[in-house]
């Protein structure tokens, strides 16, 4: 993060940036642009789960839309059969987290490429799940109908969540306070812990971390979180495919994180905002957008190592731009 | 490609601006009285624009275009121009979802038209309450969308123009009953179309032939490139014949492979239940093998009447290309809204949806009747064996029949497919 960001000012001011851009939205704009939103914000949520492995404990997951896949299909599957939407929501999440458990159980014994081929062949056996257990999963043709009635809160909290403004206050709020957690665990002992193991394992090994219970807790947290995003996407769009379970799915957080930054907490928020942004302008313009699509997050990466934020820090405390590729270790301590 | 950059999204803007210079002069034949309706009307289309599916999507939108010119430059619907936007549909739920969203709420779209996955065509119906737009299918097939969205959770919203998967499944059983062979298997797609078309297909050549057997099947996952253990798996089970509903690239390339297992050497039938569509009569060409079945949702050589030959030959001009059955589709699905607005007088949803309700639309397919019920055009579509006819730059089909529409096309109340 730029220095000006690094003091608590500087945070609470990029804060406070985002919280009124999510306020502004409903305010100023349409339904089009509520729904477009709320599809950045999730995908902020799933990029910051995903980074808290990538970026602060330097473990790269391919699987990452499982965990999103697990939330979204559980909270489907609750909706429909009646359950109200706030309760839906959370059981999603912890059935991510849950599976998160299982499978980081097996995934924590590894690391770098192994750990990344263990998560990938998750990943897709979850899909090969969603895939073919059609009774439960509805197969290809995924869960539709699901309905976004109740809020399921007690007294006046009751909100009726079926006009698409009142899901977004809450998804959005949601998700809000979810980055706010993130961030909040950045800064704790355990995210303390998740950099020293990035930056040596071994190191952090003698020093007394536990690191493969450690990276464990940090897998079903991002589990969790990844869970959630994908259980507020249910509701959103009334349909659940096998699509939030494959394998494009887990490189949407990758590409966002890259281009954003993974060294910084803002770096998936901002990267989530161009990745989807550019991509909802470019499909405006061509179909052949995924071309265009293409050679712009190429030059993205290529020109921008570190991401954009690191980019943007590289600039700002005047370091040469391109003085090589930016590795977590060579990343400057938070 | 080089044909497809004609119609950039400005030209359609210059299409439009056209239709309504054309509406200024004084025009005789085939002008429609001014309505006085929003100008100019917009449809969305999204189908499949990238990927080895984008054929498709291209056809479909040559289609589209094509019905937009034609109608701009007679007056369009009720005295407005009509104008067309593209996105690409992806196969994907999400994206499908998305696409609408746009149309209707930051676009402005009046009607939507197009998807080509049963799935995307699901759940872009299951919203279609909410944006509260006619949504008029041209290529998913699912039968879900009539009998379990329209026919008994009353979203009336959406129709669909094009033949459903009955084609795939049962219109395929009557050609079948009169083949002489008992023994069938199946190579299909490893999805509901794939599964779906297999099962009404059993339950329906059962009822005509008990004496039938189904000896042998195998489902290839979507994007299966190497068929041989497919192949080798059903053949195993010796049957007389084979069914499929492998379709687009993955039609070619197991007809391509099953050529070298001499597969059509030792079976007496094969059947395609989607081996007419452009794609793949173009991408097999020569290597097509003589007295395939093949079928779609349209054939450019069905019905034998003026109307359908100047399409042709007018989509040729345009297009420089036969056009595929998607093409067809949409262009009707453009004509079905001219005439339902044109009746109904109005945009407002409830007269229009009212308008299509047993609409008859006079298309190149033939006359086809929009059914009240389940929001279904019914219209026929035939099976035909593959032949090469040097006049034509593709394999062609012959032997043309026809399996009476009010038998092969499910009926209300839609009773369990029992095989």
């Amino acid at each position: 993060m730029e220095p000006a960001a690094r003091s608590g000012a500087g945070r609470a001011a990029a804060a406070a940036v985002l919280c009124a851009a999510v306020l502004a939205v409903p305010a100023l704009f349409g339904a089009f642009a509520q729904y477009f939103a709320l599809n950045v914000l999730l995908l902020m949520l799933l990029a910051l789960s995903f980074n808290l492995l990538f970026g602060m404990t330097g473990l790269l997951s391919f699987g990452h839309a499982a965990f999103y896949a697990a939330g979204a299909y559980s909270t489907a599957l609750l909706l429909r059969a009646g359950a109200p939407l706030f309760p839906a929501v959370i059981a999603g999440a912890l059935c991510a987290a849950v599976l998160a458990a299982v499978v980081g159980a097996f995934c924590v014994r590894h690391t770098r490429v192994y750990f990344s081929m263990l998560t990938l062949a998750f990943g897709m056996f979850v899909y090969a799940i969603v895939w073919k257990w059609t009774d439960v999963t509805g197969g290809d043709d995924g869960l539709v109908g699901i309905p976004r009635m109740r809020l399921g809160l007690p007294g006046p909290f009751d909100l009726n969540l079926a006009p698409l403004r009142n899901y977004y206050w809450f998804a959005a709020l949601l998700v809000l306070a979810s980055a706010g957690l993130l961030h909040r665990l950045s800064r704790s002992p355990l995210g303390l812990a998740l950099r020293a193991i990035r930056e040596n394992a071994e190191r952090a090994e003698f020093s007394g971390i536990r690191v493969r219970r450690t990276i464990f807790l940090a897998f079903v947290v991002a589990g969790a979180f990844a869970g959630l995003a994908g259980a507020l996407l249910a509701p959103l769009e009334q349909t659940v495919a096998p699509t939030a379970a494959h394998w494009t799915k887990s490189a949407e957080p990758v590409m966002a994180t890259l281009i954003g930054g993974p060294f910084s907490f803002a770096g998936p928020i901002v990267g989530a905002v161009v990745y989807l942004g550019l991509k909802e302008i470019i499909v405006r313009f061509t179909e052949y957008w995924l071309l265009v699509f293409g050679l712009v997050l190429l030059g993205v990466v290529l020109a921008f190592r570190g991401g954009l934020l690191g980019a943007a820090e590289a600039l700002l405390s005047r370091r040469p731009w391109m003085s090589g590729p930016r590795t977590p270790a060579a990343a400057s301590p938070r | 490609m080089a044909a497809s950059r004609r119609t950039t999204r400005r030209t359609f803007l210059k299409t439009g601006a056209a239709g309504l210079a054309a509406l200024a002069a004084p025009r005789g034949f085939g002008a429609t009285p001014d309505l006085k309706l929003k100008k100019p009307i917009k449809v969305g289309c999204q189908t499949i624009l990238s990927g080895p599916l984008g054929g498709y999507g291209e056809f479909m939108r040559k289609g589209a275009v094509l019905a937009m010119e034609e109608i701009n430059a007679s007056g369009g619907v009720g005295g407005s121009p009509l104008e067309l936007n593209f996105r690409d549909e992806e196969l994907k739920v999400d994206v499908g979802v998305k696409n609408a969203r746009y149309f209707v709420d930051d676009w402005g779209a009046d009607f939507l038209i197009g998807i080509d996955s049963s799935a995307v065509a699901l759940a872009v119906g299951e919203i279609m309450p909410t944006l509260n737009k006619i949504l008029i299918v041209t290529h998913g097939a699912t039968e879900k969308f009539n009998e379990d969205l329209v026919y008994k959770k009353h979203i009336k919203q959406c129709f669909r123009i094009c033949v459903p998967v009955y084609q795939d499944g049962i219109a395929s059983a009557f050609i079948a009953k009169d083949l002489p062979v008992k023994k069938w298997a199946t190579i299909s797609p490893d999805y509901e179309y794939g599964h779906t078309s297999w099962k009404m297909f059993r339950a329906t050549l059962k009822r005509m032939k008990p004496e039938v057997e189904f000896v042998g099947e195998s489902f290839a996952k979507f994007g299966t490139v190497d068929f041989s253990s497919h192949i080798s798996k059903v053949m195993g089970a010796q049957p007389e014949a084979i069914f499929s509903t492998e379709w687009g690239g993955e039609a070619v390339t197991m007809v391509k492979q099953a050529k070298l297992f001499k597969v059509f050497e030792q079976t007496k039938a094969f059947m395609i239940a989607m081996g007419s569509a452009m794609d793949v009569l173009q991408g097999l060409g020569a290597d097509y093998p003589d007295g395939v079945w093949a079928s779609g949702r349209y054939y450019f050589g069905y019905p034998d009447t003026p109307q359908n030959k100047k399409f042709v030959e007018t989509f040729r001009k345009r297009w420089q290309s036969y056009p595929s059955y998607v093409s067809e589709t949409s262009y009707a699905a453009l004509y079905a809204i001219k005439k339902a607005v044109e009746k109904a007088k109005t945009l407002e949803i409830d007269p229009v949806i009212a308008a299509l309700e047993g609409l008859q639309v006079d298309r190149p397919a033939g006359p086809c009747t929009i059914r009240k019920e389940d929001h279904q055009a019914i219209y026929a579509v035939p099976w035909g064996r593959i032949k090469h006819d040097p006049n034509f730059p593709m394999p062609i089909l012959g032997d043309l029949r026809v399996a009476p529409t009010d038998e092969y096309y499910r009926k209300p109340p839609f009773p369990p497919v029992e095989a």
